[in-house]
């Protein structure tokens, strides 16, 4: 990790003396410990703040509709096909973006850590992670876990650990893990259908209507949403379950072929709304029904604007 | 739950300017007989559903939502209504992923001549959803505002 960090800090060094990106946008360690947090700068001495490691959670490909242009970003796998999926979407000028690929064996979920340990982020002494497991020291004592364990759900199944779309490469390639089936997807295909409506019914009783899982999507790039439109109001803005719900599945099929199941709503949310089985569903539709990826082939037409002559008529009287 | 005896259900029909409206008119000029229970709204082409109409219209109580345009290579824009299958396929299928009956969500494709092809659509729906009964999607056990007379 280390090494990585100085190479990140070498790179984004020279890209910014030879005037390539106004801007880098990395990490740098957060407030709590563990954590890290975006950074944004173009200022080399503050790039000393930059890091790697097995906490990097956010998806900084969010950030480059607003910052146009000029800039390099550090990307992992899941973040490259964002960017690839921007790039599609013509938001984000191939040419104007300076990847920083980060190949990325998973990311480190601290509540479930803390929920595993029982302790607090605070009260960890240290997190090393290695091949297979992650060893947790609290207080003078060794406790080690299986990677599949701590790490983030949608890091378990990976397809893309290793980006395909980048300029820069910070470390060795990784090998796609083994898709693990996500159990709550399971669980709800199982269920009847008045049980899972009553299911999300339940979920969405909590939303809030914060809009984090709108402003963290890098898909969800509108200039003006749905949601607040007023002539004509689709929806009110009070968090009625109805209403929430209604948001959050038209947002979900509105990012459909975008969505490359980062992960990052479900992440953002602050009540922990199971919103990946909502996108996985999403994006496991696209690939039965139009034999879709999203983020994979930068020259690829996205789903929606895309068609075969022959598809889906099944759908159609 | 049994369906009511004197409830009629209510379907929001999105017919295409081209094609479907146009069928719907031929149905109507030709003195065919389908059920009043469908409302329809004219939009410009089928590639004008946004899956929003969809879900706004079970949000407000409709009990079935049809979504028409031109067949597939007719369109008049060229490729709307092919932009409008995949989009419909995805929301049909995520909703029923969540729980919604799939009889609620339908589409066809109806040319201006086919007048009698709409009947039998809007019959066939129809019938289809009185057996469902009423849409208590999004009732919450009450009365939805909109849904009552």
């Amino acid at each position: 990790m280390e090494e990585k960090t100085e190479k990140l800090k070498n790179e984004a060094r020279k890209l910014l003396e030879k005037g390539q990106v106004c801007r880098i946008v990395g990490f740098e360690p957060g407030s709590l410990k563990f954590t890290t947090t975006p950074l944004i700068t173009g200022e080399k001495d503050e790039l000393d703040r930059l890091v790697i490691n097995p906490f990097i959670v956010n998806n900084l490909s969010v950030y480059l509709t607003g910052l146009k242009g000029c800039v390099a970003v550090v990307a992992k796998g899941c973040d490259s096909r964002s960017i690839v999926s921007l790039i599609q979407d013509n938001k984000v000028n191939r040419e104007d973006v300076v990847i920083l690929g980060i190949p990325c064996s998973g990311i480190v979920d601290l509540s479930k850590i803390e929920y595993l340990v029982g302790k607090d982020r605070d009260e960890l002494d240290d997190i090393t992670v290695a091949n297979n497991s992650i060893t947790v020291t609290v207080g003078g004592e060794k406790r080690e876990f299986t990677k599949s364990k701590v790490l983030f759900d949608n890091c378990l199944g990976c397809e893309l650990p290793t980006p395909r779309e980048y300029d820069i490469l910070i470390g060795e390639q990784v090998a796609p893990s083994p898709a693990l089936e996500s159990g709550k997807l399971k669980e709800l295909k199982d269920m009847p259908p008045e049980e899972r409506w009553r299911f999300w019914k339940e979920e969405f009783s909590r939303c809030i209507r914060c809009y984090a899982c709108r402003n963290v999507c890098p898909a969800c790039f509108c200039n003006r949403c749905f949601v607040e439109e007023t002539e004509p109001q689709w929806l009110l803005p009070t968090p009625h379950w109805q209403d929430n719900l209604l948001f959050q599945v038209t947002r979900t099929i509105h990012v459909a072929g975008r969505c490359t199941e980062c992960g990052e709503c479900q992440r953002a949310c602050p009540v922990g709304i199971p919103l990946r089985s909502m996108t996985r569903e999403m994006y496991d539709l696209a690939g039965e029904l139009f034999h879709y990826k999203a983020g994979m082939d930068k020259d690829e037409e996205p789903l929606l604007t895309a068609y075969e002559v022959e598809e889906a008529e099944n759908f159609f009287g | 739950m049994e369906p009511k005896t004197d409830w009629e259900p209510r379907v929001v029909g999105f017919l295409c300017k081209w094609c479907s409206y146009a069928g719907a008119d031929l149905a109507g000029t030709s003195r065919k007989k389908y059920p009043a229970n469908i409302r329809i709204i004219r939009v410009p082409c089928s590639g004008r559903v946004d899956p929003l109409f969809i879900l706004r219209a079970l949000r407000l109580g409709f009990d079935g939502v049809l979504v028409s345009g031109c067949h597939p290579g007719d369109c008049h824009y060229q490729t709307g209504n092919y932009r409008a299958r995949r989009r419909f396929a995805i929301t049909r299928k995520i909703l029923e992923g969540m729980g919604v009956e799939p009889q609620r969500v339908q589409a066809s494709w109806v040319s201006a001549s086919e007048g009698g092809k709409f009947v039998e659509v809007v019959t066939g729906m129809i019938d289809e959803i009185k057996k469902l009964g009423p849409n208590e999607l999004f009732t919450d056990g009450r009365k939805n505002r909109k849904t009552e007379k």
